[in-house]
């Protein structure tokens, strides 16, 4: 379906531009939007849609495929699929800017793509529903430029100082710390794997994470997420939101109040397209994980590929079950034919 | 499919449940017959912590003269309804309109209250209250409320109830002899949602239709009146073709929605038939 919505913010153009590339700030403006983690152009997050009693979660990945500055147009693709279900959602979401005095005229047109329960039981609601989140977030991105002050392009940077600074010296003594890269923890590969693929390159940008964000990566477990605890607790650190905690969250404190660790993992697993991470025989670094791939408008591209693997895993032994008569036949003439063959040996 | 875990309260007043609803926040849902909810739960669609069963309320149950109107309590069953004789005699729209709910199972279960509370675009009752021109009663911790039902549904699936904030009765207005109605639905197989719904009423006076009222279900995502027919029907000939012209605005203001049975122009083109066919039926032609 195809959804067409326009606002004006009172700010330049170029302002405009620049904001609405920062995927951060532009982020909250999203009604139950979560981000989870922001590389590059590629970001993952989550986003929950409740209407009346339906409660939907979405967790999948955007990326920015179109950036013409000249022509002031962007567009985003982004798919996802149902955390609690089996349904996908992608969209593919083109924002043209146009300057008008000293505002921006903004032209959204969105292509939405829904399946699943949510769609056959929605009967068409999703086209209402998803005209109504773009209607939100753009009176929410009015609001939120209009409020702040003209000149704020460092403000992510700005919250990062105050939030260290309200912390003492004890976070100080830590902030040289933060600087080096995860490995001096020497975590094993798998975990160091997910984290940098996750964006996390510094114990400054994995402090900031909590134990239920780590929990949500591919490939880091409740046994990964307690030994990167112990290594941060070596070095006087500790994830946000755990009693060790020597630095307060950052930005992404915001997420919502994180659900239980085996709910995150299940979630995991659901991301994942039902099949369990831990199967995946592969090695990860020749299995591009579903947050590195192209996101496309087919809802097939968040088939996990280990599929086969998985397939052959589980029905190695019924295989094998089917191929017992078979041997025990092979066996029997076997028998057959050397009981022939010594015989005829005998009569020669 | 099994629902995602709950917990249960029946409780023996509506104070009661008023406060178990309260007290759970957001999170808490009621249920009455359970014929909306229980799909969304077993679809796992919806995930309350907590469900208040108001199946034991008595006090929310029977249909009351109450002179210029009815009050038909919310769990008030469809069957009930359609076998009411108060209400076939007052209020025969609502009975004819509740017989074409899904199937008997259905109608035995599923309660007046519930259908309005669950606000579904697409369920019947809402539109037939809405062109009664009836109003909630509901009850919450501030005490009692009335809502006008033009007022009451909100959004797809959304109504102007509170968190905390039980549907008890509905006053429906008495409509006299002279008074004609009918509901038609349009649904491609039996039982199924209504594609558009029309709920019409037309009040004749000397071979002259001197007062119309007509609700539209499935129309947007709220059930609305249809005014341009309604005005253009008060004081037509009581004559097919007068009654053909009248709903020919039918669709004027709504916003249908697009799904695998039918496009919006499609069920515009419903809405202007089923509302011809409803106005000449209420009308006596």
């Amino acid at each position: 379906m195809e959804l067409e919505h326009s606002f004006t913010v009172p700010v330049p153009v170029e302002r405009a531009w620049d904001v609405l590339l920062d995927v951060e700030r532009v982020a909250p403006c999203m009604p139950g939007a979560t981000l989870d983690s922001v590389e590059g152009d590629n970001i993952a997050g989550r986003i929950k849609v409740k209407v009346g009693p339906i409660t939907m979660t979405y967790a999948g990945t955007a990326k920015f495929t179109e950036r013409d500055a000249a022509a002031r147009a962007m567009t985003l693709e982004a798919s996802g699929k149902e955390t609690r279900g089996a349904g996908t959602a992608s969209a593919t979401v083109r924002s043209e800017l146009t300057a008008a005095d000293d505002e921006t005229h903004v032209r959204v047109r969105t292509s939405l793509n829904v399946t699943g329960r949510p769609a056959q039981f929605g009967r068409g609601v999703m086209a209402d529903v998803g005209g109504k989140l773009v209607g939100i977030f753009a009176d929410n991105l009015a609001s939120m430029l209009a409020a702040e002050p003209a000149a704020a392009p460092d403000e992510a940077e700005d919250s990062d100082e105050t939030d260290i600074a309200g912390n003492g010296a004890e976070s100080r003594a830590a902030d040289s710390d933060e600087a080096l890269p995860i490995d001096v923890l020497n975590l094993p590969v798998r975990a160091w794997n997910g984290l940098r693929r996750n964006g996390i390159q510094t114990l400054g940008d994995l402090i900031k994470r909590t134990p239920e964000q780590l929990l949500a990566i591919e490939n880091i477990g409740p046994a990964s997420v307690a030994e990167i605890g112990r290594r941060l607790a070596d070095r006087g650190l500790g994830l946000a939101g755990s009693e060790t905690a020597a630095a307060p969250a950052g930005p992404e404190e915001e997420v919502a109040p994180a659900a239980s660790a085996r709910e995150i993992a299940a979630e995991k697993v659901a991301a994942n397209g039902g099949a369990p991470a831990r199967h995946a025989k592969t090695p990860t670094e020749a299995q591009p994980p579903p947050q590195a791939q192209p996101a496309t408008r087919e809802p097939v591209s968040w088939q996990p590929q280990d599929d086969a693997i998985d397939l052959l895993g589980v029905a190695g032994l019924p295989v094998l079950k089917r191929a017992l008569p078979a041997a025990a036949a092979l066996i029997a003439l076997i028998l057959v034919f050397l009981g022939v063959r010594r015989r005829r040996s005998r009569s020669r | 499919m099994i629902p995602a875990k709950f917990d249960y309260v029946r409780p023996s007043s509506v104070a009661d449940a008023v406060n178990a609803l309260a007290d759970a926040g957001d999170d808490a849902k009621v249920i009455a017959g359970g014929q909306s909810l229980l799909p969304l739960l077993r679809l796992r669609l919806a995930y309350p912590a907590l469900l208040v069963d108001v199946g034991g309320l008595t006090e929310l149950g029977g249909v009351r003269d109450n002179g210029g109107e009815l009050v038909i309590g919310a769990r008030t069953t469809h069957y009930q309804l359609v076998h009411d004789p108060l209400i076939a005699e007052h209020c025969g729209l609502l009975a004819e309109a509740a017989s074409t709910v899904a199937d008997p199972a259905v109608r035995h279960r599923g309660t007046l209250g519930g259908s309005l509370a669950h606000a579904d675009p697409a369920g019947d009752l809402p539109a037939v209250v809405v062109a009664l021109g009836g109003t909630m009663v509901a009850t919450g911790p501030n005490g009692e409320r009335q809502i006008p039902a033009g007022d009451f549904f909100v959004d797809y699936l959304t109504t102007s109830l509170g968190p905390s904030e039980i549907l008890t009765s509905v006053r429906v207005p008495k409509f006299g002899k002279d008074w004609g109605y009918r509901y038609e639905k349009f649904h491609r197989t039996a039982q199924a949602w209504a594609i558009v719904g029309v709920a019409a009423l037309a009040r004749r006076s000397n071979g002259q239709v001197a007062e119309a009222r007509v609700g539209l279900t499935n129309m947007g995502p709220v059930p609305v009146r249809a005014a341009a027919v309604e005005a253009a029907a008060a004081g037509a000939a009581a004559s097919a073709e007068a009654m053909t012209a009248a709903a020919a605005g039918a669709a004027e203001g709504t916003n249908p929605p697009a799904d695998l049975h039918g496009a919006p122009d499609y069920r515009r083109h419903l809405a202007r038939v089923l509302t011809g066919r409803a106005l000449e039926a209420a009308a006596g032609v």
